[in-house]
């Protein structure tokens, strides 16, 4: 592996830059830098703008409209447009159920979805979980059955993120309840269709950003299986390694990092810095340390892919990444010291865009509502205990 | 080691009354609201007479001393009931160890009594510790400044603050309702502690102590507060560790209870473990406070950092042991991931309380 940087990636840098220097809305930033969910609208505005450029698909091969960049180029586009407060593109589309149509789906889905993933016109819902199917996603019960061009499916889905503000979700269903893993397929489900019911979840940073879907009766043409029937299952591990891949969130770290070493360099009222208690530094040594880390696993990650080779790293980044996140989160929230105590949930709240208060700087209650929502970045995607069990049969054949 | 019959009591009555009281609803309401006192369950415990556990006899107080305290902010923090007997027994003993009985005769015994309670306005704004050297100014005998966000001050009687009368270093306590006085409630991440800012502009004050004394007084009262919120904390953990031990018997993946896997009994083993450590250090904290041993201070800051470790892993890996379940607003364990926060915070940080550990092992230059 040789990761000598080109001079011409360092050009493409300036370049990315530039072009989110211009383009990117300065109160669309100034509301992602706050650590909150993102908006919905944002998000939409913010691919509209890339698509314009070329640049929606950036994990994309051309023939599909993307960019065809390398991966190093993707890893430097999405750490300047993260670094500089863009909204993420949709993860679900572009790096989950896109691919998979894109790889496996027929020629009248590409043609279908394709663009419209690339314009922001549709964003997904992924439905995989069920109620007693989390980690453990072999047992799920939602049920399709054939009926003339149309499949009719039954059953519940929960965990669903974002779907609320949705156009398409894709299940994971059981066309042969008798076959176990071989009788899972997965079709794309309009989210208006009828006896699709959409019940919120409150989460534990009181935002509502998960939900329960409810499938009673709901009718989807069969042009809208993936693939073939039976395969569903090869097709989530896919899509799930892509999100695992992507689940390291080194842009994120870095940026929380970055936050942090702001935090432990401000004077407090007591005159002293952070960075000068020992303990304190040693810490935030540590975290840069596991952050450098990150960042070389995930470029051997996409290095890797690239070269066609697939060294199952997905879990590792999963593990790592939202470890670290955690670890950062909690430390931002001790560097915060009494300015932690204040929650807004929600950035439209008055009370949190009034001048001066909170008190604290001004992204300290971002800071504190993504410490409550950050627990389940070791949860979501198959549960951190479940990716270690999948490294030591991997990689260690225990 | 048993517990005296007189403490086993009052631990089993606290169990029998909290576990009716504190029922999930009632603690989301109170979450919801900013600035909630959880006004119903105090006046229950005014009956039991708790905030009079820690006062000796002679003051009319039940003679139980900071272990019958500690008993009662254990069971408190299983719970997650929200009460300021804590704040109410540090102000009443500061009092009666300080305060001209004459002048100060009604205030102590309306703590007593539980008909007025206080809070602990001693953390430092803009920072992670306490308020030494003092941010609130005394002019004329007369306090101005505005103290950090402090649990119970949204509804309190008293806060025991500490000021700056020029270079004097001054302990005092304040009666609220003043109109010199005014308080600002605000969203936070417990709001169950019914929390809020106060502003002093020109308030009234009793004067506790000044200079040295004062100084000695300050961090004897935030170590007291201290030791008796660690048992806070260890109740806490321990109920995130009977949770999720209960729900790993419970829930089912791959087709066992999760329970069976290494991944999560390793987990709960460490919780029982950082629970253990953290009573340990609590309990040698107490046993040196009754023996007066001055170690105890020192002693105190292990069990602050020790407990407010133990609680803040034990509430996380509870979350983490629930699954997605546990990351949501319906579900109970977000409560103590809350308080663990809340309780980390007020009366300063872990980082604070390392520093004055190693300050009273003899490393003066630590602080």
């Amino acid at each position: 592996m040789n990761f000598d940087i080109d001079p011409a990636d360092l050009a493409f840098r300036e370049e990315v830059r530039t072009f989110v220097r211009e383009n990117l809305p300065p109160e669309m930033a100034a509301r992602t830098l706050r650590n909150y969910h993102f908006l919905r609208d944002d998000q939409r505005e913010w691919t509209r703008i890339l698509n314009k450029k070329g640049w929606s698909g950036q994990n994309w091969p051309q023939e599909w409209g993307g960019t065809g960049w390398t991966p190093i180029r993707q890893f430097i586009f999405e750490d300047e447009c993260f670094m500089a407060g863009a909204p993420p593109i949709d993860t679900a589309g572009f790096k989950m159920i896109g691919p998979v149509i894109m790889n496996f789906g027929s020629a009248a889905l590409k043609q279908e979805f394709g663009p419209k993933i690339l314009n922001g016109d549709v964003f997904w819902g992924q439905g995989f979980s069920e109620p007693n199917a989390g980690s453990d996603l072999g047992s799920l019960r939602t049920t399709a059955v054939r009926d003339g061009d149309d499949y009719v499916i039954n059953g519940q889905k929960i965990w669903t993120s974002y779907v609320e503000t949705a156009e398409m979700i894709f299940v994971l269903v059981k066309t042969d309840p008798e076959a176990k893993q071989r009788g899972i397929s997965m079709v794309l489900v309009d989210k208006n269709a009828p006896g699709v019911t959409i019940r919120p979840i409150i989460d534990i940073g009181e935002c509502h950003t998960l939900n329960e879907v409810f499938f009673d009766n709901v009718r989807t043409p069969v042009r809208y299986l993936v693939g073939e029937e039976g395969k569903g299952w090869t097709y989530a591990k896919y899509l799930l390694d892509m999100e695992r891949a992507f689940s390291a969130e080194w842009p994120r770290n870095k940026r929380y990092l970055a936050q942090l070493r702001a935090l432990a360099g401000c004077a407090r009222s007591n005159g002293r810095r952070l960075i000068d208690a020992p303990g304190f530094a040693a810490r935030l040594a540590q975290l840069e340390i596991d952050l450098q880390a990150l960042e070389w696993l995930t470029l051997r990650a996409l290095y890797e892919r690239k070269g066609g080779t697939t060294l199952p790293v997905g879990s590792l980044l999963k593990v790592r990444g939202s470890e670290l996140l955690q670890k950062i989160g909690e430390m931002q929230v001790e560097a915060l010291g009494d300015h932690a105590a204040y929650f807004y949930a929600d950035p439209r709240d008055q009370a949190v865009s009034d001048v001066g208060w909170p008190p604290g700087p001004a992204y300290a209650p971002g800071i504190v509502a993504d410490y409550m929502y950050r627990r389940a970045t070791t949860i979501y995607g198959g549960a951190n205990e479940v990716q270690r069990t999948i490294i030591a049969k991997t990689f260690l054949e225990l | 080691m048993n517990e005296n019959e007189d403490y086993a009591m009052v631990r089993e009555q606290a169990q029998r009354f909290l576990n009716d009281a504190m029922d999930p609803e009632y603690l989301r309401a109170l979450l919801e609201a900013p600035g909630s006192f959880d006004g119903r369950t105090w006046a229950s415990v005014i009956e039991f007479g708790w905030p009079a556990i820690a006062v000796a006899e002679e003051h009319d107080g039940l003679g139980l001393g900071w272990r019958g305290l500690c008993v009662l902010a254990e069971e408190s923090g299983r719970k997650t009931a929200s009460l300021p007997l804590v704040p109410s027994a540090v102000a009443a003993q500061l009092i009666f160890a300080h305060a001209d009985r004459a002048v100060h005769q009604e205030d102590g015994a309306a703590l007593v009594s539980g008909a007025r309670y206080a809070c602990l306005a001693l953390a430092r704004t803009d920072d992670a510790g306490l308020a030494d050297p003092p941010e609130l100014h005394l002019r004329g005998a007369l306090l101005h400044g505005t103290s950090a966000l402090t649990p119970f001050a949204a509804s309190a009687d008293y806060a025991l603050v500490a000021a700056q009368d020029g270079e004097t270093f001054s302990l005092l306590l304040v009666a609220l309702a003043q109109p010199a006085v005014s308080r600002t409630p605000s969203c936070a991440i417990d709001n169950s502690r019914a929390a809020a800012e106060l502003s002093f502009d020109g308030a009234r004050v009793r004067v506790l102590a000044t200079g040295n004394e004062a100084r000695t007084a300050f961090w004897r009262a935030a170590s007291l507060a201290a030791l008796a919120t660690a048992f806070e904390q260890i109740g806490g953990a321990q109920t995130c560790l009977e949770m999720a031990r209960d729900y790993a018997l419970e829930r089912k993946a791959f087709g066992q209870p999760i329970g069976r896997f290494q991944a999560i009994k390793g987990k709960l083993a460490d919780m029982y473990i950082r629970i253990e450590l953290a009573r340990g250090c609590a309990l040698d904290a107490l046993a040196a406070l009754e023996q007066g041993d001055p170690s105890w201070l020192g002693l105190a800051a292990s069990a602050r950092v020790a407990a407010t470790d133990a609680y803040e892993v034990s509430a996380r890996e509870n979350i983490q042991t629930h699954g997605a379940i546990g990351v949501t607003w319906e579900a109970l364990p977000h409560h103590h991931y809350r308080r663990s926060r809340a309780l980390g915070i007020e009366l300063g940080a872990a980082i604070m309380w390392r520093e004055r550990l190693l300050a009273e092992s003899g490393f003066a230059s630590a602080a």
